[in-house]
């Protein structure tokens, strides 16, 4: 009886629990949903990110080392004939190339950073991707900067060969970088060519599409497409990708067209956070990023 | 909570689900999909000792995944409690003492968790359509999550369970 007795409580325990726990999660939704970005979820979600940021470097690491080793082992089955010979040498001659290639293709990709900087005027901070996007529906980085070194949300970050996305979220030493290919991102765009505006949107296929384009607008494959700074959301001028594709449908007031993106997320590893540029189309003004994101939330 | 030996088991595993979810999810995504750790093991806990679960670890875990990425904090924490309630109550009585009875159980949760989630955002504002969100992350990331149930059951159900669910083959039988 008193076992009845105690297995009852404890189910009804567990029933009002799950009853508070349930209506906890929807407040809470319901809260997010309404609240800005600095609010008390949303700097609660940026904190618990920052702090998971030293394990998400970690796994970042092992993957790489991984994604090196296996290389170095397709290699090494490659040239098994000729690596006979050099048996004595082996284990360290393929350490160093590992190593030395590691280091020139950080040198690449550090050198392509500065050269856009220098082309484009920027002034900014180059950070290190730490962390691949936390979840599937999620397409954002981690960066090794932090508002300790003046990042902070709205900044436009670029990776070696153009915009690549915005700061979402930042705390003293990592941010939160959301990428153009994220269906939440949306920046204002021009086709460079015929000056045409639109809007470049991410997509959960990972494409990025220059949507709201006029119908008459003049867009072909091969068209460089640029930010053009409307709203104030990303810096003025700098490259977002190539048109690669173009939909004519008739009878639509608008067009779109599809643009390759700059990089994706697995591939970042070094990137510049844009604090102002000379705008690249001619004027010399100095152009600084607004404080706002241009998600399409 | 007392603390118990089955309770411990449960926290260490929460400990591990969690490191692969940050550490190791990131790293080992497919065209996008990611599998959730934390959700395959809640769903592995429910129905590995549905009489036994309740719902604070579904709870403490689906807020930690939302306080993890960027989505709304409170979605997965609801559809966790939700869902791994729904699994543990199901596996109660559909439990035929075979293999099957539990991971179709766990298939099933994990695609509607997933595909709730795609609604729950879409509702929330994020423009995409519900057809895109079904076949480019819904449908991929609940198969992922199946893939880590499957792996993550066993091993749980011997832990947790400490062997009272024996899942030898053999003829199912009714209740």
């Amino acid at each position: 009886m008193a076992l009845n007795f105690q297995q009852r409580g404890s189910a009804l325990v567990r029933r009002v629990l799950f009853g508070v726990l349930l209506v906890a999660s929807l407040a809470m939704t319901a809260v997010y949903a309404r609240e800005g970005d600095d609010g008390a979820l949303h700097r609660a979600q940026a904190a618990v990110s920052g702090a998971a940021a030293p394990l998400k470097l970690v796994g970042a690491t092992a993957s790489s080392g991984a994604q090196s080793a296996g290389e170095a082992l397709g290699d090494l089955a490659a040239d098994a004939d000729t690596l006979s010979e050099l048996r004595a040498y082996n284990e360290q001659l393929v350490e160093q190339y590992a190593q030395m290639e590691e280091y020139r293709q950080e040198n690449e990709r550090l050198r392509q950073l500065v050269d856009l900087k220098d082309t484009y005027g920027i002034e900014g901070v180059g950070a290190r991707v730490i962390g691949n996007p936390a979840g599937a529906w999620d397409q954002t980085v981690t960066i090794d900067k932090g508002s300790d070194d003046g990042v902070d949300a709205g900044l436009t970050v670029m990776g070696t060969s153009g915009v690549i996305g915005q700061v979402v979220a930042a705390d003293a030493r990592t941010a939160t970088v959301r990428l153009l290919t994220d269906p939440k991102s949306g920046a204002a765009a021009l086709v460079q060519s015929s000056r045409a505006q639109g809007v470049v949107r991410g997509s959960l296929e990972g494409l990025l599409y220059l949507e709201d384009l006029e119908a008459d607008a003049e867009v072909a494959e091969g068209d460089l497409v640029v930010t053009s700074g409307l709203g104030g959301s990303y810096t003025r001028g700098l490259v977002i990708g190539t048109v690669v594709k173009v939909d004519a449908k008739q009878g639509e007031s608008s067009r779109r067209a599809v643009v390759s993106p700059n990089e994706s997320a697995s591939a970042l590893e070094e990137v510049l956070v844009v604090f102002s540029a000379l705008e690249a189309d001619g004027d010399d003004g100095e152009n600084a990023n607004g404080a706002e994101g241009g998600d399409a939330e | 909570m007392s603390l118990t030996r089955e309770n411990i088991v449960v926290a260490v595993g929460a400990v591990v689900a969690i490191v692969l979810q940050v550490v190791v999810s990131p790293n080992v995504a497919i065209f996008s999909a990611q599998p959730n750790f934390l959700l395959a093991y809640v769903l592995a806990v429910a129905i590995a000792n549905p009489l036994g679960a309740g719902p604070v670890l579904p709870f403490v875990l689906g807020l930690l995944a939302d306080l993890l990425g960027t989505g709304p904090v409170g979605g997965m924490a609801l559809l966790f409690v939700l869902v791994s309630f729904v699994a543990s109550r199901a596996f109660a009585v559909l439990d035929n003492d075979t293999l099957f009875m539990p991971l179709a159980i766990l298939v099933a949760a994990s695609f509607a968790v997933e595909t709730l989630y795609g609604a729950l955002l879409i509702a929330l504002g994020l423009p995409v359509g519900p057809v895109d969100a079904f076949f480019y992350r819904a449908l991929p990331c609940a198969l992922y999550d199946c893939v880590a149930g499957l792996v993550l059951y066993p091993l749980v159900a011997r832990l947790v369970a400490d062997g009272t669910q024996d899942r030898r083959p053999r003829a199912p039988r009714l209740r």
